[in-house]
Formats: structure tokens, sequence, C-alpha cells
């Protein structure tokens, strides 16, 4: 493999790490981490987290990553993976800024 | 092969039919682009009743439920749904289930990958004849509800109440002098409901939703474009990825099971594979251009080496571009990546986060309706 497709790796993994056990340890899931698929929906199917525990997620990515989703932007927290996407791209807007 | 109680009605409003299993299914009625605006943009009707049906005494039933099912059939309140699955012995997915606890009874819906015959002797072989379970696959239909939209169509039907049903729920209601059994649940990430009802109803049923379907614009639709509606909003498709992986744990169906259950079917061996650690895992892949040789079975390369197989695609209108699912090693199983389909030359392959789009059904809240 490549070393740039390692680091993308790298740097998803220790995301998605990090995520998972920080929501598996607030919202008590009986999963392990790699028991979350990164596509599998967060709220109504899948997961079934319901509007309470969204707000949890919102407060667990703000703790985790100091990364703030809007209100507005539900579609965000539609998996593990479109979370992690968005982590990213505000990092890379801030990175820019700077 | 059985056949829908509806497939006259469904053959004189166009149906095109597909067998599944040992079960027929209308699959088209008009063309996918119409269908897919039906559910996406609208409401779409489709005849559910290739689906397994039986319903269970709440009392005799949920030990029998529980120790078959992956998930816990005993913690399901009364007026919810389990979404879970039914394993062979070596654990090994056989069935996609609903699991309904409707006060005294369970109903229980599945989509299976064995036929009729085959089912049913699993269920045997567990206990069904003593647990008392009933198959109503002969005696009652499922009607599908899907879209926007589909939430008005449900209201005009059965009242404005309805509008209070949480996703996974069921609910009785009148009908005709009889009663349904309404499930909200779906699989195209729109709003959806099945409707079990006995056949004496489904005639008339179907009639009356099909009807308010058109006041909105909407219209029937058949199994090809559910399987396109399942991928592009990341549900799992038991008659796509599930048929060619049967393992639930790359398939990502961990969150359909309940590991501190002492056994349900294919449990020993489901959990042992957990404990070795699962070394490949199914992701979404989007493909560039017009990539008509991304199907399943086509094989993902990273330069000259093949690193991961298709095993679903559709062409999605969303993002104009065919998508996929692929089973990856877990090592490299992640967003954001390139590839390509087939050795050194071939179309572009990006691995992509799931679920691509952003259904419209997320932006109403029924509550506030």
């Amino acid at each position: 493999m490549n070393p740039q497709m390692q680091a993308v790796i790298d740097n998803r993994v220790a995301i998605i790490n990090s995520f998972k056990e920080e929501l598996i340890k607030r919202l008590n899931l009986p999963y392990k981490p790699e028991d979350l698929h990164e596509d599998i929906s967060l709220l109504g199917a899948g997961l079934g987290l319901d509007s309470l525990d969204a707000l949890e997620i919102v407060l667990c990515v703000e703790n985790c990553f100091g990364v703030k989703i809007p209100d507005e932007n539900t579609n965000v927290l539609r998996s593990i993976n479109t979370i992690v996407d968005y982590v990213i791209e505000q990092r890379a807007k801030e990175g820019s800024a700077q | 092969m059985r056949v829908s109680p509806l497939r006259e009605i469904m053959l004189r409003n166009g149906a095109k039919f597909v067998e599944r299993y040992g079960v027929e299914t209308p699959s088209l009625f008009s063309d996918t682009a119409t269908e897919y605006g039906y559910v996406r943009d609208t409401v779409g009707i489709s005849d559910f009743s290739y689906m397994q049906k039986f319903s269970v005494p709440e009392e005799s039933g949920v030990d029998f439920l529980d120790g078959l099912f992956a998930g816990n059939v005993a913690r399901v309140r009364f007026g919810r749904i389990l979404h879970t699955f039914l394993a062979d012995d070596e654990g090994y997915l056989l069935a996609d289930c609903y699991i309904a606890n409707n006060d005294e009874e369970f109903i229980v819906l599945c989509e299976s990958i064995v036929d009729d015959s085959e089912l049913n002797a699993v269920l045997n072989r567990r206990g069904a004849k003593e647990a008392g379970l009933e198959n109503l696959c002969d005696s009652h239909v499922v009607l599908g509800v899907d879209g926007y939209k589909a939430w008005a169509v449900v209201k005009e039907i059965f009242g404005s109440d309805v509008l209070g049903l949480p996703y996974l729920s069921i609910e009785v209601y009148p009908f005709e002098g009889g009663e349904v059994r309404l499930v909200r649940a779906g699989k195209t990430s729109e709003f959806g409901y099945l409707i079990l009802a006995p056949v004496s109803l489904g005639g008339k049923l179907f009639d009356t939703l099909l009807k308010t379907a058109r006041k909105y614009e909407g219209g029937l639709c058949g199994s090809d474009i559910h399987n396109d509606l399942r991928l592009e909003g990341r549900f799992f498709n038991i008659f796509a990825e599930g048929a060619r992986v049967r393992d639930p744990l790359p398939l990502g169906l961990q969150w359909m099971i309940d590991f501190d259950k002492e056994s349900f079917s294919g449990s020993g061996p489901i959990k042992e594979r957990r404990e070795r650690g699962v070394e490949k895992k199914v992701i979404g892949i989007q493909a560039e251009g017009d990539a008509e040789d991304l199907k399943p079975g086509s094989s993902v390369f990273d330069d000259s080496a093949q690193i991961a197989t298709v095993e679903a695609t559709c062409f999605s209108r969303a993002l104009s571009s065919r998508i996929g699912l692929a089973l990856f090693p877990a090592s490299v199983a992640y967003s954001g990546l390139d590839f390509q389909l087939g050795e050194k030359g071939g179309c572009k392959i990006k691995t992509i986060s799931m679920p691509p789009i952003m259904p419209k059904s997320l932006t109403v809240k029924l509550d506030e309706i």
C-alpha cells in the first residue's frame, strides 16, 4: 500500500476510534468498538438512537474533536462515517484558515 | 413457487414478475426512473406479499422466538418492533426479519434467502408447532407504502393519529369492516409503512392505497427499484449483499444482535467469529463514468493486486453515478481511498461514506404536522 493511502487510513482510524469509544461510554451501548460498522445508521434505523441521543452525539463530537455541529445540520449525523467526514472537513478548513 | 394473493391485480396493473427463492414478486410496473421518483419525491405502493409472515401467541412465542433470532425478542415492548435476523446453525444468514409485539401476539415478517419449505423446516425443528406458530403466507397480504409523502397516504386512510407512530412500531387499525396491522418500517430511507391485511381485504386495501397515492402523484413500485433504493440509503438488503456475503459480521449487522443472550440460532459460530476478529468488511464504493462493468462479482484492484469483490451495485439517481458495496480486507475498509475496477486502466473506484444521500423525509418532522 502506498504511504499516501496509509496516511489517509491512519488519520481516519484515529478519529473513528476516539469517537466510537466515547460514544459507547456516553450512551452505554452494549457493543465493542469493532462491532460498530462506520456506515451503520445512528438515528432511527440501525442503532435506533433518538433525539436525546443525538444531542449526546453532538456533545461527543465537540468534546472529542473541538468541532461543533450546527443544530440544523442533521445531515451530518447519518452515520459514524458522515460524522468523521465532517470532522476531517472542519479540521481542514481550520487548518487553511490558519 | 408461491405467488402473491394479489397477483392478478398486479398483472392487470402492468406488473412484470421475478422469482426469488421460490417466491414470485412484482419487479417492475413502469420504469425504474419513474418508480424511483415515486419513492424519493412522492409515494410508492408495493406488493410485499412475498415476505414470509407468521403470528405466534405472545405467551408461548416469546421463548421460541428469542431462542431463534439474534436480537432480544423478550425486550420488545408492546407496540414495538425488533429488526433482526435468523441465521443457520453455522451462523450464516437465512432471513432478515421484523418481529412485532402486537399485544397478545408476535407478528414475524421475514425476507428470506431460502425457500418457504426450508424456512418452515428450520422453524419446525426449533419448536414452531409447540409454540403455536401460525403461517400467514396464504391468508394475508403485505402492502408497502414508501416515500416522502407516505405519511400523507396512511393519514388519509387511517387517521391522523398514525402520525404519532414511531419508526419500528405496530398498531391495529379498522379497515372496511375488518382490521389491518400497520407497521411503521421501511428500507428506502424515506417514510415507510407495511400493512399486513387478510386476503379478503387485500384487493380493497390495494385499490384504496393506489387511489390515494395517485392524489399525491405517486404510483406502483416493484422490487427492482427497492433494491436500488436500499443500496442508495445503505439499508441492508438480504437479496443483494446479504445473499452473497451471508456472514452478518462483515456485513456490519452487529446492531441486530444481542451478544449477551445465552443462545440463538447460529450464536456459537457468530460469537466465535466475533472473538477472532472480523477480517473483511463491506463498505461503499462509487465509480467514475458509466462503469458498466461494475456489477456483483467484479474485482476491485489496488494497482495490479486484487483487493476486493463487489457484492451489490445500482445506479444512484441522487448521485448520477454507479455505486455499490464491496468486501474489503478490514485493514483497508475505509472511505476516501482510490482503487480501480479490474487491472490497471480500469475505471476508477473510490470508497465512500454511506449513506451517500440525504433523504427528503429527514427534513420532515411528523410531530409538527
